[in-house]
C-alpha cells in the first residue's frame, strides 16, 4: 500500500499535469486547514500552486458540491474520494454535469475521521500535529508522542459501513483502496423505540440554517422548495413542525439520489442525524427496486422509472 | 373534600364527552379521472359516507406530491389517503405507475419518521367504483376513530 504522503505527491503530479497541459482550468482539492485535524477546499488554477493540495484522513469535504456551478461551461479537475465519485456519477446521470467536463483524480480511500469520535477516544484535538492511516488504524501524532486509534473510534459513521472504497469512474487513479477490516456496527440511538418522539426531539433543535442543503451535492436546485413563498411549503420560523416538514421533504427529494456521504450530518451545527432518513430510505429502495444511487451502471432514475411488476402499496396498505 | 370530588368528576367526564364529539379530519388526494369521478358517483348515487373527508382533486395520482402528504400531517390531519386509477387505466397512460413507486416510498418514509402507518392509506379506485369509495372512507374513518386524534408531528 502506498503511504499517504506518496498518494499526496501523486495527486499533486496529476493535478499539475492536467493544469500544465491546459486540459483543465482549475483543480478542486483539499488544502491544509487551520488545524491539522481539518482540511479546507482549495481551488488551484496555476500549476505551481499544486503544493497546496493535501491528502490525509481529514479530507472529509465532498467537493462534488462545487461541480454543477463550476463545470457548467468548462472542464474542471477534481480530487475525489470514491464516495465523492458516486456523487459525481449522480450529477452526470441527472445532467447537471457533463462527463467530458470533469477530470476526476480518484483516490483510493481508507475512510475519513470524525473529530468528535476522536475526542471521545481521549485524543486531545488541540495537540494533534499529524494524522495518518496505517491499514485500518489511525496513527495520531501529537506534541507529546504517537498513539494508535482503532478505526471504530476514529472513522466517520458512513465510512464504518462504506463498501465502495475504490473509485467507480475516474481519469487518473491514485492510491489503493483499503478494505474495511471488520464489520463495525453503527449505533442509531432511539430509532428502534418511539421514532416520532425521537425525530421530534432531533428536529426541535433545527435552527433552519440550511447548511445541510448547501453542503449537499444532490441539492443543486436553483429554486429550493424551502425558499418558496408561494406556495409556502415550510415557513421560515424555527419550530419543530416546520423543521419536520423541511427534513421530511428533503429526505424524500434525496430518495434514490443520496449516496450517503454524510456531509449534511457533519456540517449540522446542532448535531441532527440528518443523513439517517435518506440512508434508510435508500436501503429500502435498493432492497425493493434494486436501485443503487451512486452506481454508474444504473441507467435511469429511481423515481423517474417504473416496472410493471413493482411493489404495489395498495395491496399492502395497513 | 367535597369540592375535590366535584373537580374529579368534571375531569373524568370531559374527555368522554369530547370523544363523542370528535370526528377525525381526513385529507384525501384524488385523481381527477378515476377516484374523483368515483367520489362523484358516490355522491350522485346518494351513498352515505362520513363527512370526515376533505378532498383535494389532482389531475393524476402522479401529481400527488409526497409534500402534499407531509403537509397534511404537519397541519394536523388525522389521516391522509391518496387514491388513483388502477394500474393500466391511467388517463395519461403511466402517471399512476410513477405514483406507485413514489407513494410506496412516501409510505416507507412516514414509517421511518414514526407516523403510524395506519394513518396513511393508498388505494386504486376507478370511476365506476362509487360504492367502493364510500366503503373506503367509512373503513378509514372507523380506523382513525379507533386510533384517536393525531397528536402532531412535533410530539
Amino acid at each position: 500500500m502506498a503511504d499517504m504522503s506518496e498518494i499526496q505527491t501523486r495527486i499533486r503530479e496529476e493535478a499539475g499535469k492536467a493544469l500544465e497541459s491546459g486540459e483543465v482550468g482549475v483543480v478542486i482539492g483539499w488544502g491544509a486547514g487551520s488545524v491539522p485535524f481539518k482540511t479546507t477546499p482549495v481551488f488551484i488554477d496555476k500549476a505551481q500552486d499544486v503544493e497546496k493540495l493535501v491528502w490525509n484522513p481529514a479530507c472529509t469535504n465532498n467537493l462534488a458540491v462545487y461541480l454543477p456551478k463550476m463545470a457548467r461551461d468548462r472542464k474542471v479537475g477534481i480530487v475525489a474520494k470514491p464516495c465523492d465519485i458516486r456523487s459525481i456519477v449522480t450529477l452526470i446521470r441527472e445532467k447537471q454535469v457533463k462527463r467530458e467536463n470533469v477530470f476526476i483524480i480518484g483516490v483510493g480511500c481508507a475512510g475519513v475521521i470524525d473529530a468528535r469520535s476522536l475526542e471521545n477516544a481521549n485524543v486531545r484535538l488541540s495537540e494533534i500535529t499529524s494524522l495518518e492511516w496505517s491499514g485500518n488504524d489511525l496513527i495520531v501524532t501529537t506534541q507529546t508522542g504517537t498513539s494508535t486509534v482503532a478505526a471504530a473510534d476514529s472513522l466517520r459513521e458512513q465510512c464504518k459501513v462504506c463498501d465502495s472504497r475504490t473509485p467507480a469512474i475516474c481519469d487518473a487513479a491514485v492510491g489503493d483502496a483499503v478494505p474495511r477490516s471488520e464489520e463495525i456496527s453503527i449505533d442509531i440511538p432511539g430509532l428502534s423505540e418511539d421514532r416520532k418522539a425521537y425525530w421530534a426531539e432531533q428536529f426541535s433543535r433545527c435552527i433552519r440554517c440550511y447548511a445541510c442543503r448547501q453542503v449537499c451535492p444532490a441539492c443543486y436546485c436553483r429554486s429550493c422548495f424551502a425558499d418558496r413563498v408561494e406556495p409556502r411549503w415550510t415557513a421560515k420560523k424555527a419550530t419543530t413542525q416546520e423543521a419536520w416538514m423541511f427534513h421530511a421533504t428533503r429526505a424524500m427529494h434525496l430518495a434514490g439520489r443520496c449516496i450517503g456521504c454524510g456531509e449534511c450530518e457533519r456540517i449540522c451545527p446542532v448535531g441532527i442525524r440528518v443523513v439517517e432518513l435518506a440512508r434508510e430510505l435508500n436501503a429500502i429502495a435498493k432492497d425493493r427496486y434494486g436501485f443503487d444511487a451512486g452506481n454508474p451502471e444504473e441507467e435511469t432514475h429511481l423515481l423517474g422509472s417504473y416496472r410493471d411488476e413493482d411493489f404495489d402499496p395498495a395491496q399492502h396498505s395497513e | 373534600m367535597a369540592e375535590e370530588t366535584i373537580t374529579l368528576e368534571k375531569t373524568t367526564e370531559e374527555p368522554a364527552s369530547k370523544q363523542k364529539q370528535w370526528q377525525p379530519s381526513i385529507l384525501a388526494i384524488l385523481c381527477n379521472w378515476c377516484s374523483y369521478a368515483g367520489a362523484d358517483l358516490a355522491g350522485s348515487a346518494r351513498l352515505q359516507y362520513p363527512e370526515t373527508v376533505r378532498i383535494v382533486r389532482v389531475p393524476c395520482s402522479g401529481r400527488a406530491d409526497p409534500m402534499f402528504v407531509f403537509k397534511g400531517f404537519q397541519k394536523g390531519f388525522d389521516g391522509v389517503m391518496v387514491l388513483g386509477c388502477h394500474p393500466g387505466d391511467c388517463h395519461y397512460a403511466k402517471g399512476n405507475y410513477y405514483a406507485r413507486r413514489r407513494i410506496a416510498l412516501t409510505q416507507e418514509l412516514l414509517k421511518l419518521l414514526g407516523i403510524p402507518p395506519e394513518r396513511f392509506h393508498f388505494e386504486w379506485v376507478s370511476a365506476s367504483e362509487g360504492n367502493r369509495f364510500a366503503e373506503l372512507v367509512r373503513e378509514f374513518t372507523d380506523k382513525i376513530k379507533a386510533l384517536g386524534p393525531f397528536e402532531g408531528v412535533d410530539k
